[in-house]
């Protein structure tokens, strides 16, 4: 269980993390989404004492910074490619478990683990950012510690090594652990994550299960296609829903429920051709929760035809 | 604070450019006596050629073992932020003064070793070429050489603060070559300017150059137009450079517990 109360942090002029606090529990995976820049690097690392600013995590009741041999409760994977370029992997690893009483054998087991059996003697000059991402997660599990936080670990990982990375959390969450892994990619998390908690701009967005984000940060629409179209829409909005034109012709209706829609155009006498609700993506969901939180904006690319993701026949 | 030890060790151990370092600073010190040892072995043997063969040429040439040792210090704490193995290792090992603290001991018991191993080697050529090694265990030699370990350490840790307080290696590495080569040789030059005479009394407390004084048998010589700076005694003066070594680690060790890793 990780606890975290008040985080602050504030550089120069940007405050990178306003008041968050959380808890993490034990047996799931909370996943900890939000959009490049929106601090969550820096909160990990003020929760690890990495980082001096205001708050405290506690792991387990007590603090990082107090915790003796705290790889044996805690493991982490920060950034890639933080290890001396000609320090074999397995010395790396060697060098970490001395000071945590860890046993040789354990570092053997843990690189067969993540795949980097046959690379450990091998200097990480030469890793791919794949490998070494491998790396810091056998470092995180070095210790076998209850709680993992891991940032971004998917970063440079293929497909396949996603689902292997995804998979492991799974089951090692299952066996009771506490797992804190931060992505910035929503599809990433609704795979991988039970529990969220979502930030913007150093800000809590929300926090609480996956499906629950998307109830509260989803609005479904119903898309109507009819020849009859513009009759219809007085007749809609009369009864107050709104309704907004496609660009293929069809009719989006929002605020009202689409049982509702169906018995407006039998009473009016209106022929459909389709009516269908349609519910944004998790993705959608989270770029309106985020959206005004964005820290940097890209201009928007010019719209082709849009074909609708996401839309399901009723 | 055992763990703190047995990680640095294992640092140590676990880079290459330990064993270079180590390596290259023995082989320059002893380079020192095979020379003399082939120019003038027939010449009989005084306090100050013992002391420059043995010491490998520190307090005349250039202090070899000190430099490469410095860098050994230096990478300590500059390697870990130019990798960016900070984190991990304050991940592994959170307690920061603890850390220091295990780095200075591992540095200091190393520099120890490696300068009387280094001295050991030394003699070793001394009594081969001239087949004995006179008055190593008297003053003013013995006392000289105490001091260019004591000499070795400092330097050593000199570069282990440089490290830290510069969160990397090229820019410890720029301070620690020009400090004691170009600034403080620049600066007892411009003692040698009559107009600028009255410079001559902050030498002593230059510290590479005061520190040099911790090795000597006989006073320095610094040339016949050099005013007299009026040197502390030898321990004195040995305590100048520890000061300024003890500063520099402080100032890193505060800042290092303030800052960001
Ligand atoms: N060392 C730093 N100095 C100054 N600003 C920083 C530093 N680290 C992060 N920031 C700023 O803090 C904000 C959050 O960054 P970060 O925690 O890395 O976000 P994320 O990990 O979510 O991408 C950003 O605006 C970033 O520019
Ligand atoms: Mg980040």
């Amino acid at each position: 269980m990780i606890s975290a109360k008040g985080l602050h942090k504030r550089y120069e002029k940007t405050v990178a993390v306003d008041d968050l606090s959380f808890e993490v529990r034990p047996g799931v995976v909370t996943g900890f989404l939000g959009p490049n820049g929106s601090g969550k690097s820096t909160t990990m690392r003020l929760m690890l004492g990495l980082d001096h600013g205001g708050g405290e995590t506690l792991f387990d009741g007590e603090r990082f910074t107090s915790i003796r041999r705290p790889m044996n409760c805690v493991g982490t994977l920060l950034e890639a490619k933080q290890f001396h370029p000609t320090r074999s992997a397995r010395n790396h690893l060697k060098m970490l478990a001395s000071a945590n009483g860890i046993a040789n054998a354990r570092i053997d087991r843990v690189l067969d683990l993540v795949g980097l059996g046959p690379a450990k003697r091998k200097k990480p000059k030469g890793y791919s950012l794949g490998m070494s991402q491998r790396l810091g997660l056998a470092q995180a599990l070095l210790g076998d510690p209850h709680t993992l936080m891991l940032d971004e670990p998917t970063n440079g990982l293929d497909p396949h090594g996603i689902h292997w990375m995804r998979d492991l959390l799974k089951s090692l969450a299952a066996e009771g652990r506490t797992i804190f892994v931060s992505s910035h990619l929503l599809s990433e998390m609704q795979l991988m994550a039970d529990e969220l908690v979502v930030i913007g701009r150093g800000h809590m967005i929300f926090n609480g299960d996956v499906d629950q984000f998307v109830r509260e940060f989803t609005t479904s629409t119903v898309i109507v296609r009819s020849p009859s179209a513009d009759a219809f829409v007085s007749a809609l909005e009369a009864k107050g829903a709104s309704v907004t034109k496609g660009d293929d012709g069809e009719l989006v209706v929002s605020e009202m429920e689409i049982g509702m829609v169906g018995h407006l155009a039998f009473t009016e006498g209106i022929e459909l051709t389709e009516l269908s609700s349609r519910s944004a993506s998790l993705e959608e969901a989270f770029m309106s929760a985020t959206g005004a939180a964005e820290q940097f904006v890209a201009e928007q690319p010019i719209q082709t035809a849009q074909t609708p993701e996401g839309a399901k026949n009723a | 604070m055992l763990d703190a030890l047995r990680f640095e060790w294992t640092r140590l151990r676990t880079l290459r450019s330990t064993y270079w370092m180590v390596g290259s600073g023995l082989v320059a010190s002893a380079a020192i006596p095979v020379v003399l040892g082939l120019a003038a072995s027939d010449e009989p043997l005084h306090a100050d050629a013992v002391n420059i063969s043995v010491n490998g040429g520190a307090s005349f040439v250039i202090p070899f073992l000190a430099v490469f040792m410095a860098v050994v210090g230096i990478f300590a704490t500059g390697h870990e932020y130019r990798h960016g193995t900070i984190q991990p290792t304050l991940t592994a090992l959170p307690q920061r003064s603890r850390l220091i603290l295990a780095k200075i001991l591992t540095v200091t018991a190393l520099t120890a070793v490696a300068t009387l191993v280094s001295m050991a080697i030394n003699a070793t050529v001394v009594l081969v070429f001239w087949g004995e090694v006179p008055g190593l265990f008297d003053d003013p030699v013995r006392s000289a050489l105490l001091g260019y370990l004591a000499y070795n350490l400092i330097y050593a840790l000199v570069g282990l603060g440089l490290g830290l307080l510069f969160r990397g290696v090229p820019s410890a590495l720029v301070v620690i070559f020009l400090m004691p080569l170009i600034i403080e040789t620049l600066f007892v030059g411009l003692t040698m300017v009559p107009a600028l005479e009255w410079l001559a009394s902050a030498v002593k407390f230059l510290p590479f150059t005061a520190g040099e004084e911790l090795m000597l048998t006989s006073p320095a010589n610094f040339g016949p137009a050099a005013p007299d700076f009026d040197f502390f005694d030898r321990w004195a003066s040995g305590g100048v450079f520890a000061v300024f070594a003890a500063l520099i680690i402080g100032a890193a060790w505060i800042l290092f517990k303030k800052r960001d890793a």
